[in-house]
């Protein structure tokens, strides 16, 4: 049996935070989306459709597999999923009537035997599924899709919840100092064997599960609420860690977080608030950076996204930070702001009155500008990378050139209104 | 000295605060007039401004003195308003 994983014409409203990864690679709760699926189907193969920039990089972070090889959807019955699944309840069976679930104008999924999709042909992954589309029939389902970076957040609690349970890990079986403790039901945490919790350290385990993954290092003062999540080679440094977190692996987190996503690789290392935020690879947040997450007048949130300014129904909405961001001491980042990939913010006192940097700027004396260019930009990125043992290599390079140019005519737009704004 | 000429210096002084007489062509911006890497870019930033033109920010940035300005950013008009 195989699960093709496809990305649909949702992607870029999770931008920033799919401009350098498929939207399955997205992380809700300890594991990515395409993670979630592969424990939902663990006796299926997967098959990966994404954008064509994306497919080189991506396939060298699953092992090699291939990713847009129409030929892997060829040679059996295939369950084709929406990338943007949330798999961790309501999960379509994998046998079953060829049909197409939908949910609105979205296909969830598509299951469609092998001669079918020999006679539906395609020369490309869309044209595959427009075509199976249009020949079977097509039944309204209920599922879980993730169509907006806050609907990450929203459900990571739940995500973790499910993780936890799913993953059958419980228990402390790393080290785990005399003066620390857990409050709370002593099922609900798993600090994994290379794990370390220092003295002074309270895991409340309450309101939900906690886990602490291999190689993580909780240091001492620290809080940390569950449902929550530690990755790998993590170190919490300090601070409140409260409900609804998931930390990534090889990330320095102190001070507060509450609510937020951190995918992997990044860094706050200080004091300040994080809270609902989804904070993507390798940014670094300055001392005291904090972001609201709720308006003064409880409104709901206003979100620049596709282009405009657009109401998120929800109330509680932080920041959506792209990969590669700084940003300095002191930025305060208001309610709903998104930035994009390898911005840089030199905070001059005051909230931040941009909603949304365009990848690849620079905000300082109260105005965007290009910066610094792609050079000096990939040079740094180099010798973030490499203080992490990681290497950023031609491959990712050519992704984030590719960005910098599909970001290009939004970004000389925006610095030409800023500078105007600002004279 | 040419329109772009004057106008360049004009630019660069008030930009780095310093009085015109210093912006001459052999005047490095960063040795001889004590620019900062955010002046650099603010610099940049204004002469795009300044005269209509996009600079790519490596080529622009890699510019060490006034004269050396001026040429680059002739070669932009001529490049991009004809």
């Amino acid at each position: 049996m195989k699960i093709a994983l496809f990305e649909d014409n949702q992607f870029d409203a999770l931008y920033p935070l799919t401009y350098l990864r498929p939207v399955f690679e997205l992380r809700c709760g300890s594991t990515l989306l395409y993670e979630k699926v592969a424990a939902a189907y663990p006796d299926a193969d997967l098959a990966f459709f994404c954008r064509d920039y994306l497919a080189k990089v991506f396939a060298k972070r699953v092992d090699g597999q291939r990713v847009n090889d129409l030929s892997t959807v060829s040679d059996t019955d295939v369950l084709f999923l929406n990338g943007r699944i949330l798999a961790i309840s309501d999960v379509v069976p994998a046998d079953g009537k060829e049909e197409v679930g939908t949910k609105g104008d979205a296909i969830v999924y598509l299951r469609a035997t092998k001669e079918t999709v020999a006679k539906a042909g395609g020369a490309t992954i869309d044209e595959l599924l427009s075509n199976l589309k249009a020949s079977l029939p097509n039944v309204e389902c209920e599922a879980t899709l993730i169509d907006y970076p806050w609907d990450l957040i929203n459900n990571n609690p739940k995500a973790i919840e499910h993780d936890f349970t799913a993953s059958g890990k419980k228990g402390i079986e790393g080290s785990f100092h005399e003066m620390s403790c857990v409050y709370g039901n002593q099922d609900a945490v798993y600090v994994a064997p290379t794990a370390e919790v220092h003295p002074m350290v309270v895991i409340d385990t309450k309101e939900g599960p906690v886990t602490i993954d291999e190689g993580a290092t909780i240091f001492p003062h620290t809080r940390i609420e569950g449902p929550c999540y530690i990755g790998r080679d993590s170190q919490i440094v300090g601070g409140k860690i409260r409900e609804g977190c998931s930390i990534g692996p090889v990330c320095r987190i102190g001070g507060e977080v509450e609510e937020s996503i951190v995918h992997g690789y990044s860094n706050k290392y200080h004091d300040g608030f994080l809270g609902h935020a989804y904070v993507c690879e390798w940014v670094n947040l300055g001392g005291v950076t904090t972001n609201s997450d709720l308006k003064n007048d409880y409104g709901t949130v206003q979100i620049y996204m596709r282009g405009e300014l657009t109401d998120s129904g929800s109330t509680k909405v932080g920041s959506f930070i792209g990969d590669h961001t700084k940003t300095s001491i002191g930025t305060f980042l208001n309610t709903g702001t998104v930035l994009g990939c390898m911005c840089n913010i030199l905070a001059s006192g005051g909230v931040l009155p941009l909603k949304y940097m365009p990848s690849f700027t620079w905000f300082f004396n109260n105005k965007l500008s290009k910066g610094f260019g792609m050079r000096q930009m990939i040079d740094t990125a180099k010798i973030v990378t490499s203080r992490r043992k990681r290497e950023l290599t031609e491959d990712d390079v050519a992704v984030l050139e590719h960005v910098n140019k599909l970001t290009k005519a939004e970004r000389r737009a925006m610095i030409k209104k800023s500078r105007e704004q600002a004279s | 000295m040419s329109d772009i000429a004057d106008r360049v210096k004009q630019v660069v002084a008030k930009q780095l605060k310093v009085d015109i007489d210093r912006v001459i062509d052999t005047a490095e911006f960063v040795k001889d007039l004590g620019a900062e890497s955010l002046q650099s870019i603010e610099l940049v930033a204004s002469f795009e401004d300044e005269f209509d033109i996009e600079m790519d920010e490596d080529a622009a940035l890699s510019v060490k003195n006034v004269g050396d300005a001026v040429t680059f950013i002739e070669k932009a008009i001529e490049e991009q308003h004809g």
